[in-house]
């Protein structure tokens, strides 16, 4: 049992001994608290002319830190503002935004992404800030940036900011499979994608796959795999003002088809790729998987940077054609300034500086995203590899992913529960009816939509 | 000087209690008052978050994707409780016998406890990984199979059992192991070997001596143990969400990964906080048991 009387007995001994220094303690507090209240002003100073500002994390992180680090100190000696940098890795960017969106820290201005959802959930208080009277600091904007992008910067007739990555997917293969199996080129449709998946698809004695032909897409976000076969067959997920669901058509229904054909009937997709753990990169680095359908740029930035012995073993196509088209699937994100901010000009000032053409590329260069500057996609370093052309090319095939509803992540999530998560899985996986799963899943979205109107 | 001591003693707990206070009783609190109130992010600037009484619960409970986890945390904890206890108690008395080597084992059964669940995940979830994993390679080249396991994707079931389940039960099992270990190896090392010797003397077995001095010896610190190991086992998250994420179909999705994805995958706080709210009275009624079962103890 404690000895509750001899700990207090110390504990009181030690307050009186402490009461003899109590004056001079009172001195030295004086004596600090004045010193603070000096140095005040000059932490105020400083503050007015500096700004938080936040990026993801991007491609190697030290090059990433050090571009930013060279661009903050540029940017402070010409306009004598310091831009305080933070890095938010990607496995919390989600969490937070959404926690931004909802009142929590945030910095003064960042790299942004879906604008529809975070405006939505913070309103009028929290997360991006309209920018519309700064509209005019941008006035050759259209010319300077392709279309598709400035999609991504502008929210029910605000403008946001100024966008300054994409994320492009093109087809990717192994070329080493392809002369093994006497394939020249890499294929141009869907049907093509069968004939060459069939022919490279590859089984042991005992029937275990050695080498599958084909996966739907590289994105650990599974539902992303969809969207381009959706859009290739000419399918939309929705009306152009967000409010009405419009996946209950035939071209869901070849998209599925397609999918579900590739896994159970020509048996050449892994019928785990559904599954939370799936993860392509190994099979393909290994030569296990042949062919990917939707592919993010970045594979090609790494595979150039961390597998130099795979050169000339892989190459990038631009995606095969399907019914309709031959859609590439196209994200993105933006410069944007946060709600609450008091250094809006300041952020106007970095924006402005970040978006030159020059700064643009260099970003580029060391995030290996494309850029919607169009300066910057015609320049020598999106023209100096093969893939690079390949995804330069993709980019006028780009349909972008961001959808004008709030709730369109919460549809498009990779969870079990999901609306077009548990279509592809109820119709792809399961293999249960089309129609049934297809008007199912537009029933819910239909739901999930009109939870977030009129925002 | 009661009142001086009592003093003392509030000021000394107070900093630990602040921050109980702070970090888990208060954000408990508010999550409960949340899952009484439709807490919709999508709509939280339109409606606000009006007081809905239990539609949120009833809400949760109609969606037989939150029955089937109810079924599996309460699966999960027990089949992770009953093999890890079982382990615990044969290999803390292998531990605690005097074997050459001793030190040796002892390191090894603590191994799993340096690494974190998430880098515990990381690691199985490569292991367990159906084409490239070791152990069908490994299985495959003694001839024990002739096609891969899929540990953490087969379908099959067998009622509400899985392969993916008991993988991640394994895993669960494994990473929990060496802190039961420890409180065994603790009772047991309190045990008077008088008791032991006495037994001897009367001719009893070594099942004997299990039974009826190990055992009865051991029930304070199994009680302190079962109940600390189901209540953390009914709010487990990471390892079923990393190494799964609740698939395939469901099979190995418990409470907590189900709360997280409908607060942060589909912004609806209300129902991630009513299905919090299960998880607590499960884990309340587990304490009022055992807080009633010290209590007839310390009355005795």
């Amino acid at each position: 049992m404690l000895d509750f009387s001899s700990n207090y007995e110390r504990f009181v001994g030690r307050l009186k001994l402490g009461c003899r220094g109590f004056a001079t303690q009172r001195v030295l507090a004086l004596g600090l608290g004045g010193v603070l209240a000096a140095s005040a002003t000059v932490p105020v100073n400083a503050q007015q002319r500096s700004l938080e500002f936040w990026t993801q994390s991007y491609g190697d992180l030290l090059q990433w830190n050090a571009t930013m680090r060279d661009l903050t100190e540029r940017f402070e000696e010409e306009t004598g503002i310091s831009v305080q940098h933070e890095t938010v890795n990607w496995s919390v960017a989600f969490d937070t935004w959404l926690t931004v969106s909802r009142g929590g820290a945030a910095p003064d201005c960042a790299d942004m992404y879906w604008l529809h959802s975070f405006s939505a959930i913070g309103g009028d208080q929290y997360g991006p800030m309209p920018l519309n009277d700064y509209r005019d600091e941008w006035p050759d904007l259209e010319e300077r940036f392709f279309e598709g992008s400035l999609q991504d910067v502008f929210w029910q007739g605000d403008f946001y900011g100024v966008p300054w990555r994409g994320d492009i997917r093109a087809f990717i293969y192994r070329t080493d499979a392809f002369e093994d199996a006497g394939i020249e080129d890499a294929p141009d449709n869907w049907e093509e994608i069968v004939d060459a998946a069939v022919k490279l698809t590859e089984r042991d004695e005992n029937g275990n796959v050695k080498r599958w032909g084909y996966a739907y897409g590289t994105a650990v976000n599974s539902v992303s795999w969809l969207l381009p076969y959706y859009w290739q067959a000419g399918g939309e997920f929705m009306t152009e003002d967000g409010q009405t669901a419009t996946i209950d058509n035939e071209a869901m229904r070849a998209a599925l088809t397609f999918m579900r054909d590739l896994m159970w009937k020509h048996e050449v997709v892994d019928p785990d790729s559904m599954e939370a753990n799936y993860d392509p990169q190994p099979g393909f680095l290994a030569g296990d998987i042949a062919m990917i359908g939707s592919a993010e740029q970045a594979w090609g930035v790494e595979l150039d940077r961390d597998y130099p012995s795979l050169e000339g073993k892989w190459a990038m196509a631009i995606s095969p054609k399907g019914p309709e088209n031959r859609a590439s699937f196209s994200g993105g994100g933006y410069f944007g300034v946060l709600r609450g901010s008091d250094k809006v000009n300041e952020c106007i000032d970095w924006i402005k500086f970040l978006s030159r053409d020059e700064n643009m590329q260099m970003l580029s260069g060391a995030s290996g995203n494309v850029s919607p500057n169009r300066a910057v996609m015609g320049s020598e370093f999106w023209s100096d590899r093969p893939w690079k052309v390949v995804v330069g090319e993709a980019l006028s095939h780009a349909h972008t992913s961001q959808h004008p509803a709030p709730a369109w992540s919460a549809i498009a999530t990779p969870e079990p529960g999901a609306v077009i998560y548990d279509m592809m899985y109820d119709a792809i996986v399961k293999q249960q009816d089309l129609d049934t799963v297809i008007a199912r899943a537009q029933e819910r979205m239909q739901a999930e939509l009109d939870r977030s109107k009129n925002q | 000087m009661e009142r001086d001591k009592l003093i003392f003693c509030y000021t000394m707990v107070a900093p630990a209690l602040l921050v109980t206070i702070g970090l888990g009783i208060y954000p408990m609190l508010a999550s409960m008052v949340m899952s009484f109130q439709r807490y919709d992010l999508l709509q939280i600037n339109q409606i606000g978050t009006p007081f809905v009484g239990l539609d949120n619960y009833i809400t949760v409970f109609k969606d037989p994707r939150f029955v089937q986890t109810v079924v599996n945390t309460i699966l999960f904890t027990a089949i992770a409780v009953v093999v890890s206890v079982a382990m615990g108690v044969f290999l803390s008395q292998v531990i605690n016998a005097n074997i050459r080597g001793r030190s040796v084992l002892r390191t090894l059964v603590f191994v799993p406890w340096f690494v974190p669940p998430v880098v515990a995940s990381a690691i199985w979830m490569w292991l367990l990984q159906t084409e490239r994993s070791p152990i069908n390679d490994a299985l495959m080249s003694l001839g024990l199979i002739d096609s891969n396991i899929r540990f953490l994707t087969d379908p099959s079931t067998i009622g509400p059992f899985s392969i993916p389940m008991m993988s991640v039960a394994a895993v669960r099992v494994w990473n929990g192991l060496p802190i039961i270990i420890i409180f065994l190896l603790a009772g047991l090392q309190s045990i008077p070997k008088g008791l032991y010797e006495a037994a001897e003397i009367d001719g009893a077995s070594i099942l004997q001596k299990f039974r009826y001095v190990t055992l009865p010896m051991l029930k304070p610190v199994l009680s302190v143990l079962l109940a600390l190991l189901v209540m953390n086992g009914l709010g487990q998250f990471e390892i079923n969400y990393i190494m799964t994420g609740g698939g395939p179909r469901n099979l190995t999705n418990i409470m907590a990964v189900y709360s997280y994805q409908q607060a942060f995958m589909f912004f609806r706080f209300d129902y991630a906080a009513a299905a919090s709210g299960v998880i607590l009275l499960m884990t309340s009624v587990v304490c009022i048991f055992y807080v009633r079962a010290q209590t007839k103890d310390d009355l005795r």
